[in-house]
């Protein structure tokens, strides 16, 4: 059932976006917007007007004015953010153009490929209603979830991990006395798992929470506590796969941050090292808040960003 | 009902307009098309009545919008209907799976990871829920 969008091709060119370098391989751009943070009517038609139709269509579909700027924020985050890499001259937010892949997921549609090949530039999106964030790869899966730190769970967090997560994981949830550092493991955890769902790309019927643990380095089954020991090595976090033997888990590195103090960001990368090596490169990761068009801040290395694991 | 819901929405797709504030559930197509089992459509023996099991009680839906409305933290007057896509009202991935267990909850059901993971809208989960309920019956 294919639904055609409009392109149009005229290449509109957008000054006011800065060009940046490609990633290097093993190393994620992220890059977010704060929704609270963009207030011009003006602004936020600039973005509208780079949408596709069937983009746009989406956006409306949403109910109520926060969905649906937060929608706008998303697409428009994605669209300037891969147009800054300049692939080639004649990129401009407008007029890239995306697919999916036979699971569903957004991939970028190479129009100027050269070799045929899928195009090398990755990248996937998550948002809350408080931050919009898209994360950018040369040549690996990635796969990106961003959850609010303070956000309530309805329902007994052991119940619900009890139906969802891995036995591994409820065990380590299990052993958190705390009720405050038990729901925050809890958002990490969950994080962590739809940064994974999302960086395999097969969807969340694709690889169900349960058959996967995400856990500490240093831990096997679950005594471990990650409160306490900080050693950096022991801090990193694998994933074991119950469904899939093939899946190594070396195959995916993970990196876990706090964001303006208010977000756990989830970032899950696929390993992409020389096979002779077979060695674990360290992630490099640059995070930049930005407003499309307005402004944007290079935030590595400041308060905004803090490494929970898997940066060194 | 299933199959001519399946028929309406295939028709409805094919007429896709680029106009704005159409209320036409893009999500609805995909997953109809990929879904493996519809409602059944069952004849109960000649001493009953024609019994089709596929479409919820109204009671149901209205069950549905009050917990997603709950979950979702949306004011009373919002708008939530057996149309309404849980994603455009807003709810992300563990939105969606807090409102199945508030509904299995509720209705004192259990639902299927791989169908609760199918479900996005309203009319859905109702449905699904009643045939649950049914079925426990």
């Amino acid at each position: 059932m294919k639904l055609h969008c409009f392109d149009r091709k005229f290449f509109h060119s957008s000054p006011s976006l800065t060009p940046i370098q490609l990633p290097s391989p093993m190393e994620t751009h992220l890059w977010y917007v704060i929704p609270r943070e963009v207030k011009s009517e003006s602004l936020l038609n600039k973005y509208l007007d780079i949408l596709s139709p069937c983009e746009k269509e989406n956006v409306f579909q949403m109910r109520g004015e926060e969905p649906r700027k937060n929608a706008l924020l998303a697409r428009a985050l994605v669209r300037t953010t891969i147009a800054r890499y300049q692939i080639n001259s004649q990129v401009s937010p407008r007029s890239l153009r995306f697919k999916k892949n036979i699971h569903g997921k957004p991939e970028l549609e190479w129009q100027f490929s050269d070799h045929g090949l899928s195009p090398p530039l990755h990248f996937n999106i998550s948002h809350t209603s408080s931050l919009v964030a898209c994360g950018v790869t040369m040549n690996s899966q990635i796969g990106i979830d961003v959850e609010e730190k303070h956000r309530t769970i309805k329902h007994n967090i052991l119940t619900f991990a009890r139906r969802y997560f891995s036995k591994d994981e409820v065990q380590y949830l299990a052993a958190i006395l705390d009720p405050e550092v038990q729901r925050q493991e809890f958002v990490k955890l969950w994080t962590l798992k739809e940064a994974y769902v999302k960086a395999l790309g097969r969807g969340f019927s694709g690889a169900p929470f349960k058959t996967f643990t995400i856990r500490y380095k240093g831990v096997a089954g679950g005594s471990f506590n990650p409160l306490e020991d900080l050693n950096p090595e022991a801090l990193q976090m694998v994933v074991d796969s119950f469904d899939d033997p093939i899946e190594l888990t070396s195959n995916w590195q993970f990196v876990l941050l706090e964001l303006v103090g208010s977000h756990y960001a989830a970032i899950c990368m696929e390993n992409n090292v020389d096979i002779e090596g077979k060695r674990t490169v360290p992630v490099k990761l640059t995070v930049w808040k930005t407003i499309p068009f307005l402004e944007d801040e290079c935030v590595s290395g400041t308060d905004a960003v803090k490494t929970v694991s898997g940066l060194k | 009902m299933a199959s001519v819901t399946a028929s309406s929405v295939s028709i409805s797709s094919l007429s896709c307009s680029l106009k704005q504030n159409q209320v036409f559930n893009l999500k609805k197509v995909s997953f109809s098309v990929s879904r493996k089992s519809f409602p059944s459509l069952r004849l109960q023996p000649a001493h009953r009545r024609f019994h089709v099991a596929c479409a919820a009680k109204p009671e149901t839906v209205e069950k549905v919008c009050e917990i997603v409305r709950k979950q979702l933290a949306l004011p009373a007057d919002s708008a939530v209907t057996g149309e309404s896509t849980f994603l455009s009202l807003g709810a992300d991935s563990l939105d969606t799976v807090e409102i199945v267990m508030g509904l299995e909850e509720e209705f004192g059901i259990s639902v299927e990871e791989e169908s609760a993971q199918s479900i996005t809208t309203v009319q859905e989960a109702a449905d699904m829920i009643d045939k649950l309920v049914e079925k426990k019956a």
